[in-house]
């Protein structure tokens, strides 16, 4: 390999990488705090006694976990318009794919956490004279968050990535500035790696700070 | 007198203790099945005077748990009633299936179950001012006094702040009992509490339900640990198919049992000791 590495071209579109970024970090963000909330909430719709509640619910988790993200994304950006005839501005409209994707996903991680509190805390709290509310507040959602919370934030990275799919219906997110700098300057090489550099960085220290958790729930429950 | 130590000093209700079968808690023609092959109760009747320690023993699958489920509110029974301190508890006619009727009474009975059910994510003292605080309206002051106390009174006080994740399973199983005690309860439910211990911490739980029973707190005990029943039983019961089959003072039953159920029992679970 001879390639002759030049970075020095990007020096000029650092500005255009930053207003990138901006919008990938905003994408993030706000799809993680749509999919932590709706998550909760679509968690408890699937655990409720009632059929015709727990099903759509549970149709709408199956529905975004059986289909690619990027299909999703697409879906979202042309056919929602069509189908609705609205047409709201494209950061939204990513905020809305991206989170309710994520929605789904964390609904299944909050399950899981719920499910984990054993069953013998339930009868406790019957012993105690808590409330079913009480119960649920009290008992199982500070247990269910502790179990849920590595899965929570693993989903939440990787929504980070799953945010550069929005590059291919043109929103201008960090991916998609990328892309164009490439294109421009045909350094396609370096401007690639310094973009997956930079969600490299941004990801990492959530990675470690889940195996940190991961190992401090590990040696509670050991002891 | 000396003061009771873990008992709060109450007056035992309206309740006049009565010499015969008693009349603290009356179980009449009590059935419980699940589905048509397992019947746990089967019209059972028993009697329990405020100052009795029922030990309950039997063959497992004869209903020794589900007793303890349904008088906890747990479970529910189909048909029968249940009378607790003179007042219908559970009727198993009622609209409700078989559940408590009266949730004051309910709350008058506390429960330790066999596994571990302290709440890992709050520490020692959280656990116990949690229902004294949400259920009977108690300030964090008054409850954390009371907590303190209790812990006190067990040799626990130094695990105040501690998270049950740090706690050996005998202290567990105390702060459990400790924590049942705090809303004062008139009868106390023991479910197999030492058979998820090793050996070594049997005898510190145990220790603590004598220390119960020496302040005539009402208990109803189910365990496998026959040494520890006949120490503890007023009276001990035992049950085979959803039936009583033979009661009596822990003496009698353990020496000269009269039915032959009983005796082919006690053979074998004494043979394994």
């Amino acid at each position: 390999m001879n390639y002759q590495f030049d970075f020095h071209f990007l020096t000029g579109n650092f500005g255009a990488l930053w207003e990138g970024l901006k919008v990938t970090l905003q994408l993030a963000l706000v799809s993680n705090v749509v999919g932590l909330i709706l998550g909760f909430g679509l968690c408890l719709l699937t655990l409720n006694r009632w059929f015709f509640i727990r099903w759509p619910a549970q149709l709408f988790i199956e529905f975004f976990r059986c289909t690619p993200a990027l299909l999703q994304i697409v879906w979202f950006f042309y056919c929602l318009p069509m189908l609705f005839n609205v047409f709201i501005d494209p950061i939204t409209m990513g905020v809305l794919a991206l989170g309710l994707n994520l929605t789904a996903f964390n609904a299944e991680a909050y399950r899981a956490g719920v499910q984990a509190v054993p069953r013998e805390h339930l009868d406790a709290c019957v012993a105690l004279g808590l409330r079913p509310w009480q119960r649920t507040l009290y008992v199982i959602l500070p247990q269910a968050l502790r179990t849920a919370l590595p899965v929570l934030m693993t989903n939440g990275i990787s929504i980070l990535q799953q945010s550069a799919l929005v590059a291919i219906v043109a929103v201008a997110d960090l991916m998609y500035v990328g892309k164009s700098i490439a294109t421009e300057a045909y350094r396609p090489l370096e401007t690639y790696s310094l973009i997956a550099l930079i969600y490299f960085a941004l990801s990492l220290p959530i990675a470690q700070l889940v195996q940190w958790l991961e190992r401090r729930q590990d040696t509670a429950l050991a002891r | 007198m000396t003061a009771p130590l873990l008992v709060a000093a109450q007056p035992q209700a309206s309740f006049v203790p009565d010499s015969a079968g008693g009349d603290f808690i009356q179980l009449r023609d009590v059935y419980k099945s699940y589905g048509e092959g397992l019947v746990v109760m089967d019209h059972l009747n028993l009697d329990m005077r405020a100052d009795d320690r029922l030990v309950i023993i039997g063959p497992s699958g004869s209903g020794k748990s589900s007793l303890l489920r349904v008088m906890m509110g747990l479970e529910s029974i189909q048909g029968g009633t249940i009378s607790f301190q003179g007042k219908s508890y559970i009727d198993g006619n009622a609209r409700n299936h078989g559940k408590p009727l009266d949730v004051r009474l309910q709350t008058q009975v506390g429960m330790v179950f066999q596994h571990y059910t302290l709440f890992p994510h709050l520490s020692v003292l959280s656990n116990l001012i949690l229902a004294p605080m949400k259920v009977h309206g108690l300030s964090k002051v008054q409850a954390t006094e009371k907590a303190r106390l209790f812990l006190a009174r067990l040799g626990l006080e130094s695990k105040l702040n501690a998270y049950p994740s740090q706690l050996s399973g005998g202290q567990k199983q105390r702060v459990a009992i400790a924590r049942a005690l705090m809303l004062e309860p008139k009868l106390m439910l023991f479910d197999e509490v030492t058979s998820a211990l090793d050996p070594e911490m049997v005898t510190e739980v145990q220790n603590v339900m004598m220390q119960l029973a020496e302040e005539k707190m009402a208990m109803i005990i189910v365990t496998h640990d026959m040494h520890f029943a006949r120490n503890i039983a007023s009276r001990v019961v035992f049950c085979a198919n959803g039936k009583v089959v033979e009661q009596g003072p822990p003496a009698q039953i353990f020496t000269q049992p009269k039915e032959p159920r009983t005796r082919e029992f006690l053979e074998k679970v004494l043979h394994l000791d």
